[in-house]
């Protein structure tokens, strides 16, 4: 049987009040399974932003139940949700955000720290993702120092580093060239495969959704296909 | 031990403790700790900024402390010099505060029983003085020098006195005088000349000059420092010529074993046994003992703090000022780290592990700024003694002296700090947790923050009952009686706050806020309310110019930041009636409406720190224009007031036949001086004595008081006018008139020290005079009370004073003639008159001392406060610095739409100018407005304090170099705005 890790039943999300209430989801319902490869696409606006947020845990749903691995995440004070991202997440974004102070290494190991992973196993476990990902001649430069395809790929090393159960990457490709952006498509395929994550991917491009397992498309807050 | 040791293991216990917890939360939080840290490192340049930016405050505790310090051993350096090795003093001080005479064998006798006591290092038998002195071959008079008459054997545990020449004696040679630097400067007098010396007897007593003497720690006694025209020094039996004291003396030097100050340790015991051998003297009746250098000692300390206070209370605007910098450095950076800070809320760091990252980083900053802090203040200090060396001319305080007393002590650069330190850290502590809520969606997509929601918190309408409720405890417990002001103005505003929060929960925090902001304002500054709510018999110092400060600044900051809107859309409307300037103005001025916070923290660093120039400045204005009216208020129009020892007769007669001197008056009045004693309801006015003055009638018209005098009333009887008070006073026997120093309830005693406590005398009442030379005794009715207190007395008829037996003129007016100069004419008549012993008081030199001693005050405290406008100027830099990184894009956007470079360097310098001249106008109109209210308080009344003047010169110097200061600041990043290539602006960046 077919595990779901992520679930949502009627989930709504409202911005403002009054005459300037929007809801950017309106009574979203979803199961994802485990190692599914998920796309999400749809017009700007659509809600597709919203839901990665709300799922995730980043933000609040206005109303409805969202399910993390059995667990109601509406139940989690702020601490708690840290600490499941910290655990059983990874976050891949358009904008890398890496700790410019950090290097290539010191970002990757910086989920295992907050999950309390001692600093030698942590240092050698990113050391290693890192060459999987290519970047082992890296590992100690600085993200001013890396290409834009580089920073994505130690931004993906990062949400993977700790075996998360889920990664959810916003518009990964969004900032690459067309050979970056093959190469960062290729590597979540990979890694999806090699590690067995769940991997939810919110994209414009449809080629990124191509290596998808399946896509769902949003319109006005909800899938409709 | 000193307070301020005292109080050094606290802060090291206090610094021991935030070292141990950081360290520990080092280890437990090592990534927090490692971001922190990392992030200090960042960027050296803004590392340096920052520091810059945070040292403020520990540069002014530090400059303040040091500038006390300064004054300690300014003050240590003058007792010392005056009190010598004298440690204790026996001495039977009259009440006029002579010394009386006793017998020599007293001396003997101490000596005898002390011999053997091993705190004792030697007693020496004195005579101590003040006597005139003519130099007979310079030809120059100087009525007022002290005399010290002592043997060189029997003094020399005090020293030897030091030659100009670098030689050292033990004494003066009989029939000799020793003449220390000041004297001889007094006297125009050198080695060889010869003396006529006038005591109490007025014989004259002749001297050779033997030596000038250095006014070292022997050769200054007994009087060094302001105020002393410097000493001569004789042999025993001379003085006692002089005063005529014949086998007596007047005072026992004694000089306990030890340092100079070592011996101080002593005293107590000493002291202790000079009283105890005292008791069994019989012809000691009277002597009493006097720790001379402990007590000078702990009023030299004490000043020192009561410096160190005044600079601290001042420097208070700019340690907040600099406090809100802090706060919005962390908010910058807050927004400058946005992105990083929400993925890493976003992977998993709890927000407390944010707190404890920027903990770590401000640690660093703190540690940093407050050790660069308590040095620059070293510079600050030395700069502020500097200044104080040069603005106070005060004779015998040489500038050499004032900078010789710098003085840096290790502990007072620990306790600035460590006070720093803290002092920085918790206000990085508060920002940081206020740095460290954000949304996480929003960070990482760099998303600008929603308009705020429209808030209605319940907590904060119970916080506001509890403020509430406090304020009015705390104002009804203090609102009558006699504590601080500052208590009931705190409770006061506290209940205007709570009120406002409470209301917020119910009306738009605008209508709340606001008004509560205009509650804070009038509260604050309208001096009546304070008056009919409070009363009038509250004590008050510096503080509450804080405390209200505080206050009405908060409140002027509470209107803008409720009602920026309104006023950047009025400015707008404005704006757009000039169609050339509306784009400029548009973009210039939207940006602190949409930034109301950061706007309010600027403007309220800009507001503080010119609120306390603009105040300290206008203060001083008022002072000055007082000063002016106090002394012609004082003077009566004459040019000096006079005494002499003995009478002189018809004074004016012999000045006009005295070819040399009549052209040099215009006006001499005589009087008739003597002492008496004042009876009101029983009770006697004043326990040392009363001076009786009247002016004889029938003189000519320009020695004739009654028509020359310009004397103001502050009230007489029915209102009478002036001139009807002085014609009652000359012909009618039952009155009198009273100076101002009657109408109040105390009277100072003398030296600064106790006051004696009297019923106040009103006009109407009946007072009764007693001659006690004579007994005469008579009951006249106080017609006027005087504005004046410097000549100060009981007036009376002639004819009645003369019954009472007081008819020497002794005291005299006299106004120098058009085209004379005072300084000549005094010196003329001083030593025409000199058997006489005139002494003349110049009423406008005191006038220019003081207000020399008013400008120098001022100037050297604006120079201090000055240093806030550092604050201001790093706050306005930092917000420039942010703005262009900050609105890179929207910089592009506007240059691709048509706006020229000179457009958005407008646009910048217009955005700045409009928050700098705001915060400058809140401040300099609560400046003025302050000032106002302290010169129409009641206190200041009492103080002679009338007129308030506003020093507009200088305020505008102060608006124009606050301003240009701040168009200096915000030119660099303005310039690097306008240069901004539009292609490179708009293009979003990492």
């Amino acid at each position: 049987m077919t595990e779901v890790v992520v679930s949502g039943k009627d989930v709504w999300k409202v911005f403002g009040s009054g005459e300037t209430e929007v809801s950017a989801l309106r009574g979203v319902d979803i199961e994802i399974t485990r190692k599914e490869m998920l796309a999400i696409m749809g017009p700007s606006g659509c809600g597709k932003t919203t839901f990665l947020n709300c799922f995730s845990g980043l933000d609040e749903a206005t109303r409805g139940e969202i399910r993390l691995e059995g667990v109601d995440l509406t139940s989690m004070n702020d601490d708690a949700k840290s600490r499941y991202r910290a655990l059983r997440t990874g976050f891949v974004f358009q904008s890398y955000n890496l700790l410019p102070v950090l290097s290539a290494v010191e970002n990757v190991e910086m989920p295992l720290l907050i999950a309390g992973v001692k600093g030698r196993e942590a240092r050698e476990r990113s050391t290693k993702i890192l060459g999987e990902l290519g970047l082992a001649e890296r590992v100690n430069h600085r993200p001013s120092e890396l290409s834009g395809g580089e920073q994505q790929r130690v931004s993906l090393a990062r949400a993977l580093v700790g075996h998360p159960a889920i990664v959810w990457a916003d518009e990964p490709t969004g900032n690459l060239d067309e050979e970056g952006s093959r190469d960062v498509t290729r590597l979540l395929r990979e890694l999806n495969r090699q590690y067995g994550q769940t991997m939810v991917v919110v994209t414009h491009d449809e080629s990124v959704a191509a290596t998808c397992d399946r896509t769902l498309r949003m319109r006005d807050g909800k899938f409709v296909s | 031990m000193s307070s301020t040791d005292s109080v050094i293991p606290i802060l090291l216990f206090i610094l021991l403790v935030v070292g141990l917890i950081s360290a520990g939360l080092a280890v437990r939080h090592r990534l927090a700790f490692r971001v922190g840290f990392r992030n200090v490192r960042r960027s050296r340049s803004r590392t340096i900024l920052l520091i810059l930016g945070l040292l403020v405050a520990t540069t002014i505790i530090s400059g303040s402390l040091i500038v006390g310090d300064t004054i300690n051993e300014l003050d240590l350096h003058y007792t010392l010099l005056g009190a010598g090795y004298n440690d204790e003093i026996l001495s039977n001080v009259t009440p006029t505060g002579s010394l009386a005479p006793f017998p020599y064998a007293v001396y003997t006798q101490v000596v005898a029983s002390t011999t053997g006591d091993h705190d004792i290092a030697g007693i020496a038998p004195e005579i101590v003085s003040t006597v005139q002195v003519w130099d007979r071959s310079t030809g120059v008079p100087q009525p007022n020098l002290h005399l010290i008459g002592v043997n060189g054997n029997q003094s020399q545990q005090l020293g030897a006195f030091v030659t100009d020449g670098g030689q050292s004696l033990a004494g003066a040679a009989p029939g000799k005088v020793l003449v220390d630097d000041l004297a001889a400067s007094e006297l125009n007098a050198s080695a060889g000349d010869s003396l006529l010396l006038y005591g109490v007897s007025a014989i004259p007593v002749p001297a050779v000059v033997q030596a000038v003497v250095q006014d070292n720690v022997r050769g200054a006694f007994p009087t060094g420092g302001v105020g002393n025209f410097g000493s001569i020094f004789t042999d025993l039996a001379t003085a006692q010529k002089v005063e005529n004291f014949t086998g007596q003396i007047n005072l026992l030097s004694v000089t306990n074993v030890g340092s100079q100050q070592g011996g101080v340790a002593l005293s107590d015991s000493v002291s202790a046994t000079l009283n105890s051998t005292l008791v069994k003297i019989p012809s000691a009746a009277g002597v009493t003992v006097q720790e001379t250098l402990k007590d000078g000692l702990a009023t030299a300390q004490s000043a020192g703090s009561s410096i160190s206070t005044l600079f601290l209370v001042l420097g208070l605007f700019s340690v907040v000022a600099g406090a809100m910098l802090i706060i919005g450095i962390f908010v910058l950076l807050a927004e400058e780290r946005k992105g990083e800070m929400g993925m890493l809320r976003a992977i998993g760091l709890p927000r407390r592990e944010l707190i404890y990252s920027y903990y770590f980083e401000g640690l660093a900053y703190s540690a940093g700024s407050a050790l660069a802090g308590s040095f620059v203040g070293v510079g600050v200090g030395y700069g502020l003694t500097y200044a104080f060396s040069i603005l106070f001319p005060e004779p015998g305080l040489s500038q050499r002296a004032i900078l010789d007393s710098f003085t840096v002590l290790p502990q007072t650069l620990l306790i600035a700090y460590v006070i720093g330190f803290l002092l920085t850290l918790v206000t990085v502590v508060v920002a940081s947790r206020r740095s460290s809520r954000l949304n996480i969606v929003r960070a990482i997509r760099d998303l600008p923050e929603p308009p705020p929601p429209i808030r209605v918190y319940t907590y904060l309408a119970y916080l506001g009952l509890l403020a509430f409720v406090l304020g009015t405890l705390l104002f009804l417990a203090t609102h009558s009686g006699s504590s601080d002001i500052s208590e009931p103005v705190i409770g006061g505003a506290l209940m205007i706050l709570g009120a406002a929060l409470v209301a917020s929960r119910f009306v738009p925090n605008r209508v709340a806020f606001s008004a509560a902001g205009l509650g804070f304002v009038v509260w604050a500054g309208l001096e009546p309310l304070h008056t009919a709510l409070l009363g009038t018999s509250h004590t008050g110092g510096i503080f509450i110019v804080f405390v209200e400060g505080i206050i009405m600044v908060g409140g002027a900051l509470f209107l803008f930041a409720f009602n920026s809107a309104s006023l950047v859309a009025g400015l707008l409307r404005l704006a757009n009636g000039r169609s050339g300037r509306a784009p400029v103005a548009r973009v210039a001025l939207s940006y602190p409406g949409r930034r109301p916070a950061r706007t309010t923290i600027t403007l309220a660093i800009f507001a503080l720190v010119v609120f306390t120039l603009v105040a300290i400045a206008t203060f001083g204005g008022t002072i000055q224009a007082n000063l002016n009216n106090t002394v012609a208020e004082q003077s009566g129009g004459y040019t000096f007031f006079g005494f002499s020892s003995a009478p002189i007769p018809d004074l004016a007669g012999q000045i006009e036949r005295n070819a040399s001197l009549a052209s040099q008056f215009s006006v001499v009045v005589p009087l008739y001086l003597g002492g008496g004693n004042i009876n009101v309801s029983g009770f006697s006015m004043n326990p040392f004595g009363d001076t009786v003055f009247a002016a004889p009638t029938g003189q000519n018209a320009s020695s004739d008081f009654y028509t020359t005098n310009h004397f103001p009333f502050g009230s007489t009887l029915g209102g009478i006018s002036a001139s009807a008070a002085m014609h009652e006073l000359e012909t009618n026997g039952s009155v009198a008139v009273v100076d101002q120093t009657y109408a109040a309830a105390t009277t100072n005693l003398g030296g600064g020290g106790p006051t004696a406590p009297h019923p106040s005398v009103h006009v109407g009442e009946a007072i009764r005079i007693t001659n006690p030379l004579t007994g005469n005794t008579t009951s006249v009715t106080v017609i006027g009370i005087l504005l004046e207190g410097t000549v100060s007395g009981v007036w009376l008829n002639p004819v009645t004073a003369m019954s009472l037996g007081f008819r020497q003129e002794t005291a005299f007016f006299l106004t120098t003639a058009a085209g004379a100069t005072d300084t000549h004419a005094a010196q003329l008549a001083k030593a025409a008159f000199f058997r006489y012993g005139l002494v003349l008081y110049d009423f406008r030199a005191l006038l220019a001392q003081s207000i020399a001693g008013t400008e120098g005050a001022v100037g050297l405290l604006q120079i201090f406060v000055g240093l806030g406008l550092a604050v201001g100027i790093a706050a306005l830099g930092v917000v420039a610095v942010r703005a262009v990184v900050e609105r890179k894009r929207e910089i592009g956007m506007i240059r691709a739409n048509g706006f020229t470079r000179r457009m958005v360097l407008q646009a910048f310098f217009l955005e700045y100018t409009f928050v700098s001249l705001l915060g400058i106008g809140i401040g300099t109109a609560l400046g003025i407005l302050i000032v106002f209210n302290l010169s129409s308080s009641p206190g200041a009344a009492a103080a002679g304090v009338a007129t308030f003047s506003v020093p507009w010169w200088n305020l505008l110097l102060i608006l124009v170099v606050a301003y240009g200061l701040a168009m200096a600041a915000v030119a660099e990043p303005s310039l690097r705005a306008a240069n901004l290539p539009p292609a490179e602006a708009v293009r979003p960046t990492e």
